[in-house]
């Protein structure tokens, strides 16, 4: 999938999004600074989609607002086909944020409800007009909505006569308005009900062929990312501490953190709630304003030593793993990585048993 | 039967017409047993149980007809005097949002010895004893010195733990969650789940806990009770459910859950919006959803057929469902 001699369309290094602390009405000083997002690194390549799960507060949401522009980072650069886009303005910018669009979670408050369907899903044009010639807009947002499984009849109603599900349709067919190369969709099926949120799935799914997308996928529920990514990203406090491929992660994560997530999520079948181990963690998440030295996950993980205080683990394939090829071999930052398996065999594809052998406890 | 609800009725009057909530729902829970009520929004799950707990906003809303049997009592016949003695002391809730549910004002402390003082009549001092207690009972590291803190210093998932220790003070017979864990984080989420299920095995209490998440109910319950449109579609005990459920509603919500072995293929969707409830279709309320709707679905609202004694299912066609 990777293919190393590609160009990937989005590379995101050294990430890093602070938001000041401040005290002090009239004369303001700082006083320390919310580190939401500290020192994020991954690529995209074309027609990828990488999922980016972590917990509230992990920061991925403010990843997802600095790749599209909406804020800036304090360091780093976000190229996009090797251009740095957080260095730019003015018109080079409008010209990239044409090729990256976002689809927001809530499809409730992302609408303007004064708005009609086709004013909203054509908005974009007004911004760019020569995307789409005057005469032909409407024509564009009719099929915009036939592309996205609604009635085009419905172009002049209201986002209030809309549910939560054909919101989110709207949403989406906004964000396809300008033809982007990339999406950034933040938690975009969290607000919909079971039922809906697979039909809306199955539509991204969709899309993505017939229009060759490439996604970022933001969301917490990691059965949904796991479904629909490629390669999956794991959050904790504002870094990425684990990263591969979807088979990689749920298979044989080495990272304590993801193996106490995937151990934590509810599955919806009660024989395998027995077999399986649960690693519940104690404590909440660190607040982001005071983040623990060395590893930032060490305050609640149950392999801590001294090395994890005083020296920061780093992205990349742990040591153990390095000589011998195999889904193991991806990036952890953890100094005692190991594997450990916490979802029960039955669960797992077919293939990614096969190649553990015998599987073990 | 610790609790028997039987053929609740619940409408609003809106200006837009009457929506019907809930048509007619029965269920029960036994003391020591969890009950896991389960739909998507707008199927009457919440209403249903504001009925119980007797803090439906009345009106709108009206209960048009049913029982509500506690201990063996109708509730719906008790005076709202009466019922206040019921509300806190043997019955109590859980709410999805416990920022919104505490009161800002007040120290965690005054909330939680509120319940002894206004229910035991106890002093001030000893209902503070007794909140400290509590907070070391549902795990509130250092409860001593965080009784005087407000709700607004405690992060989400301790903030949930307050509310249980708060629905927990009188040890009531019967406890309701409304989405206890929705608003917490996964890690988090499976902290509270399991406090919340020790504490009911310390205490025995009949739990009805009230969620959207299939995954959720499979970790804790006993027995489901699936409701769409205002009625309960489909009830029976969890393993059943799971290894072969006897309504297409049911199926369908099960197969639309992304699993780790069908990655890559299209997910199972159940087309279609769930009804307006103040436009809820004759016949199944389900039929213009369901892949196996025939003539019949359409015309006679399917009564709730008997499976085995544990189990029934509200469709005309509970043996095609339950055979696949």
């Amino acid at each position: 999938m990777v293919d190393g001699v590609v160009e990937p369309i989005l590379e995101v290094s050294g990430l890093v999004k602070y938001y000041p602390l401040t005290q002090g009405i009239l004369i303001k000083k700082q006083i320390g600074a919310v580190k939401a997002v500290d020192g994020v690194d991954f690529a995209l390549d074309k027609g990828e989609t990488l999922g980016i799960v972590g917990e509230s507060g992990c920061g991925k949401s403010t990843v997802a607002k600095m790749l599209v522009n909406l804020e800036r980072p304090t360091a780093g650069s976000i190229r996009y086909k090797g251009e740095d886009i957080t260095k730019l303005s003015g018109r080079a910018l409008k010209t990239v944020r044409r090729n990256i669009q976002m689809v927001f979670q809530d499809p409730y408050t992302s609408l303007n409800p004064r708005m009609t369907v086709g004013d909203i899903i054509g908005e974009p044009y007004e911004i760019h007009p020569d995307a789409v010639p005057k005469g032909d807009r409407r024509k564009r947002v009719r099929e915009l909505l036939d592309v996205v499984g609604l009635n085009p009849e419905y172009i002049n109603r209201y986002p209030h006569q809309f549910s939560g599900g054909q919101r989110q349709r709207i949403g989406i067919a906004r964000a396809l308005a300008l033809r982007p190369e990339v999406i950034v969709a933040d938690e975009p099926v969290s607000a919909l009900d079971v039922s809906v949120q697979a039909q809306v799935i199955n539509l991204l799914d969709r899309l993505q062929n017939d229009f060759d997308l490439s996604y970022v996928f933001i969301a917490h529920d990691l059965s949904i990312v796991r479904h629909i990514s490629d390669r999956v990203g794991v959050m904790y406090l504002g870094r990425i501490v684990e990263i591969g491929k979807d088979e990689e992660i749920y298979g044989h994560a080495t990272h304590p953190y993801t193996q106490a997530l995937l151990s934590a999520v509810p599955v919806p079948d009660p024989e395998a709630r027995a077999r399986r181990e649960r690693i519940i963690l104690s404590g909440d998440v660190p607040s982001p304003t005071n983040i623990p030295s060395g590893c930032r996950f060490r305050t609640r993980c149950w392999k801590a030593e001294e090395r994890c205080a005083l020296e920061v683990p780093l992205l990349a394939v742990p040591a153990v793993f390095r000589l011998a090829p195999g889904p193991a071999a991806h990036d952890s930052a953890c100094h005692f990585a190991e594997e450990k398996r916490v979802v029960p065999p039955e669960e797992q594809a077919p293939g990614v048993l096969d190649d553990l052998g015998n599987g073990g406890a | 039967m610790l609790l028997e609800v039987r053929d609740l009725r619940v409408e609003f009057r809106t200006r837009d017409g009457v929506a019907k909530a809930v048509n007619g729902v029965s269920y029960a829970v036994d003391a020591g047993e969890t009950l896991a009520v389960l739909g998507e929004s707008g199927s009457g799950k919440s209403v249903t149980a504001q009925a119980v707990m007797g803090i439906l906003d009345t009106p709108p809303g009206r209960i048009g007809a049913g029982e509500i049997l506690f201990k063996g009592r109708d509730l719906l016949k008790l005076k709202e005097e009466e019922r206040r003695k019921v509300r806190g002391a043997e019955m109590a809730m859980i709410f999805q949002d416990a920022l919104s549910a505490l009161n800002p004002v007040l120290s965690v402390g005054d909330q939680l010895g509120e319940m002894f003082v206004v229910h035991r009549g106890m002093s001030k001092k000893d209902a503070r004893a007794r909140a400290v207690e509590l907070m070391d009972r549902v795990r509130i590291p250092g409860a001593a010195q965080r009784v005087r803190d407000y709700p607004h210093q405690f992060s989400g998932g301790m903030r949930q733990r307050i509310m249980i220790a708060m629905a927990l003070a009188l040890e009531p017979a019967l406890v309701i969650a409304d989405e206890p864990t929705t608003a917490l984080d996964v890690t988090v989420q499976a902290q509270v789940m399991d406090l919340l299920a020790e504490l009911q095995r310390d205490y025995r209490m009949g739990l009805i806990l009230i969620t959207h998440d299939l995954g959720v109910v499979a970790d804790v319950a006993d027995r489901i009770a699936v409701m769409y449109a205002g009625r309960v579609v489909e009830s029976a005990p969890v393993h059943d459910i799971y290894k072969a459920p006897a309504h297409p509603y049911t199926r369908g919500l099960l197969d639309s859950i992304p699993r780790l072995d069908q990655k890559g293929k299209e997910l199972y969707a159940i087309k279609g919006l769930p009804p307006n409830l103040m436009n809820i279709p004759p016949g199944c309320a389900f039929n213009p959803r369901c892949p196996m709707a025939q003539d019949v679905c359409r015309t006679d609202e399917p009564p709730l057929y008997e499976v085995d004694r544990h189990r029934g299912s509200a469709c005309h066609f509970w043996r095609e469902c339950l055979n696949g």
